[in-house]
């Protein structure tokens, strides 16, 4: 188990964070870029010194504030994997891994090597220098070097911010696995919200050095409760709107936003009350004609506006009297002939919609 | 640049005498002196210079380059004021050497004297190399390795000073080569007392006012020392992947 605060101001910056993770466990720090993340984990690395906090490591006091006991870095035992990974250069892959492992006999030593060397995939790396490492092989290399004098903790800081898109996935999983291995607590630092799925057993989201959210990943990131989560998320449609009747018997609501009228579910929340609503554009569907037999109950008309292409799809613009974004593959919008102008109907299902905030005074 | 070095060289190899002069206790004591004194006034640079220039390399205060301006003056002070400068400190009646002088330390004109002198001229070239040495070394190496449990000493041997090290090689070799060189400063504060203060470009003046064979046998002989030196680091450069 490892838990700990922190309060302190780092240039200007504030940090106020808690968390507490159990072995075993993967807790993902979630944010954008400047929203403390790294200072987090340097802070409890024991590479930056805090004014204010408490932090406990595997049962061992690392930083009490109130006693003024502050453990240096190299004496708190922490694996940690920085961004870019930082092997040292002028080290085979095999020294790299066995840096740490100074206090073993030279056969113990061996013994540990061989074995991470092994279940990182690395016996035919090992004399190589890290420049010759693809980066994949490099977050292996890391990640075995972090591992090897059996951490009490372990912290990954953005673990493939350096990767491209199709390196990335893979990684990705290959690296679940190999933390599925591992018994030691995680903490892990992300941006990306599919790191976050995948990877995370709880997620821990921050934004300008506070903790705003924390709880399962999947039901944190699917329907975020607060406007700056959501918004942190990238939930493309967003809108604010009230309360125009409610049904129990449908488990449904009418909202009025803008010109339109969307049905979502059901909330602890009056008639007129201003609520926030949120829809991924995964789920906004479209067609070109009016689409009979559908138990969906938002059907709107509108009218395409733009097309954006990116690595995952393409994102569609409609105005609906309000603008709504859908995403879709390239061949739907082919087959749709879906262009600027395009008459189209958006279509999504209440059960698609959440409530951001539960309601917005 | 090349052709004066290889005139002199084709000079002292044809002179009558060579070997006679080349092996006169003058030559050789001059030599020695030269070797000895550079060698320890290495070991001084290299000892305060190293973590000096370290910490230069990593100190984020801005009074730093105030601090640079003075560690490179000598690099543009003409030796002699430099010679002059010493003697004002440790003379007899110097800012230090008044104090000293009750308990029978004098350093003018002594052999401290000669490798303070060379110490003074050429801790800035090395200085400057060591702290562009570390300067490329990335904190995040140093961090990564205290957060494997090896403390800020060990990192620092195990990790800065292998990543600097063809840069700490430069500037052994460019200040070896300066102190080795020195002159001004050494007969300003040093005098130039045969088998006591005379090093290698002393004595070749000293020759040069009486015999201008000898002098140039020696010259010679000093190239060849500075170009083995020079050789040797240049190849522990390359041995060490720069």
């Amino acid at each position: 188990m490892s838990e700990g605060w922190i309060r302190t101001s780092v240039g200007g910056f504030y940090l106020d964070v808690a968390w507490e993770v159990a072995p075993g466990e993967v807790l993902v720090v979630y944010g954008s870029s400047g929203a403390g993340k790294t200072l987090m984990l340097r802070a409890i690395a024991g590479l930056l010194k805090v004014h204010k906090g408490y932090i406990e490591v595997g049962g061992t006091v690392v930083f009490d504030e109130r006693h003024d006991y502050w453990l240096p870095a190299h004496m708190r035992n922490i694996g940690y994997v920085p961004q870019n990974y930082s092997l040292f250069p002028h080290l085979s892959v095999k020294k790299n891994i066995s840096y740490g492992l100074f206090d073993l006999t030279p056969t113990q030593v061996d013994h540990r090597v061989d074995r991470l060397l092994k279940k990182f995939n690395l016996v035919d790396l090992k004399d190589q220098l890290p420049h010759h490492l693809s980066g994949g092989e490099q977050q292996r290399v890391a990640l075995a070097r972090a591992l090897a004098p059996e951490p009490k903790l372990l912290l990954l800081d953005e673990p493939f911010s350096a990767l491209d898109i199709q390196t990335r996935r893979h990684l990705r999983s290959e690296l679940s696995n190999l933390l599925n291995f591992s018994n030691v607590p995680i903490i892990l630092v992300t941006h990306d919200h599919d790191d976050a799925l995948v990877l995370g057993d709880r997620i821990l989201v921050i934004d300008s050095g506070r903790v705003i959210e924390q709880g399962d990943p999947l039901e944190l990131l699917g329907r975020p409760s607060s406007l700056i989560f959501a918004s942190l998320i990238g939930i493309e449609n967003l809108y604010k709107g009230f309360v125009l009747s409610r049904s129990a018997y449908n488990g449904t609501m009418l909202c009025k936003t803008h010109d339109i009228t969307l049905e979502v579910p059901i909330a602890e929340i009056a008639e007129g009350d201003i609520v926030n609503i949120g829809v991924r554009a995964r789920d906004v569907l479209i067609a070109t004609s009016y689409p009979y037999g559908l138990s969906a109950r938002n059907l709107i008309p509108g009218e395409v506006i733009s097309l954006e292409m990116d690595s995952n799809g393409i994102e569609v613009s409609i105005d609906v009297g309000v603008l709504v974004r859908s995403r879709v593959t390239q061949e739907a919008a082919r087959d749709l002939h879906l262009g600027p102008g395009t008459k189209v109907w958006v279509i999504i299902k209440a059960s698609s919609c959440f409530l951001v905030d539960g309601r917005a005074r | 640049m090349l052709f004066p070095i290889i005139a002199l060289l084709v000079k002292a190899v044809g002179v009558d005498d060579f070997l006679p002069t080349l092996s006169s206790k003058i030559a050789l004591d001059a030599l020695r002196l030269s070797l000895f004194s550079s060698a320890i006034s290495m070991i001084i640079v290299i000892l305060v210079g190293t973590p000096f220039s370290y910490f230069l390399a990593r100190s984020r205060l801005p009074a730093i380059r105030i601090v640079d301006i003075f560690v490179e003056l000598p690099l543009v002070l003409p030796p002699v004021v430099a010679g002059l400068a010493m003697l004002m400190v440790f003379g007899r009646y110097g800012l230090l050497g008044r104090w000293l002088e009750p308990f029978g330390i004098v350093i003018p004109f002594t052999l401290v004297s000669v490798i303070f002198a060379q110490v003074f001229v050429a801790a800035p070239f090395y200085i400057r190399a060591a702290r562009l040495g570390f300067q490329m070394v990335k904190v995040e190496y140093e961090e990564l390795s205290q957060t494997l449990g090896v403390g800020p000493l060990q990192t620092f041997w195990k990790i800065t000073i292998p990543l600097a090290w063809p840069s700490l090689l430069g500037g052994i070799a460019l200040a070896w080569a300066r102190a080795i060189s020195e002159f001004g400063a050494t007969i300003m504060f040093a005098g130039n007392f045969p088998g006591r203060t005379q090093t290698m470009p002393l004595a070749i003046l000293s020759a040069l006012e009486s015999d201008l064979s000898v002098a140039i046998i020696m010259a010679g002989m000093l190239i060849f020392v500075s170009f083995l030196l020079l050789t040797i680091l240049g190849f522990l450069r390359i041995k060490s992947g720069d």
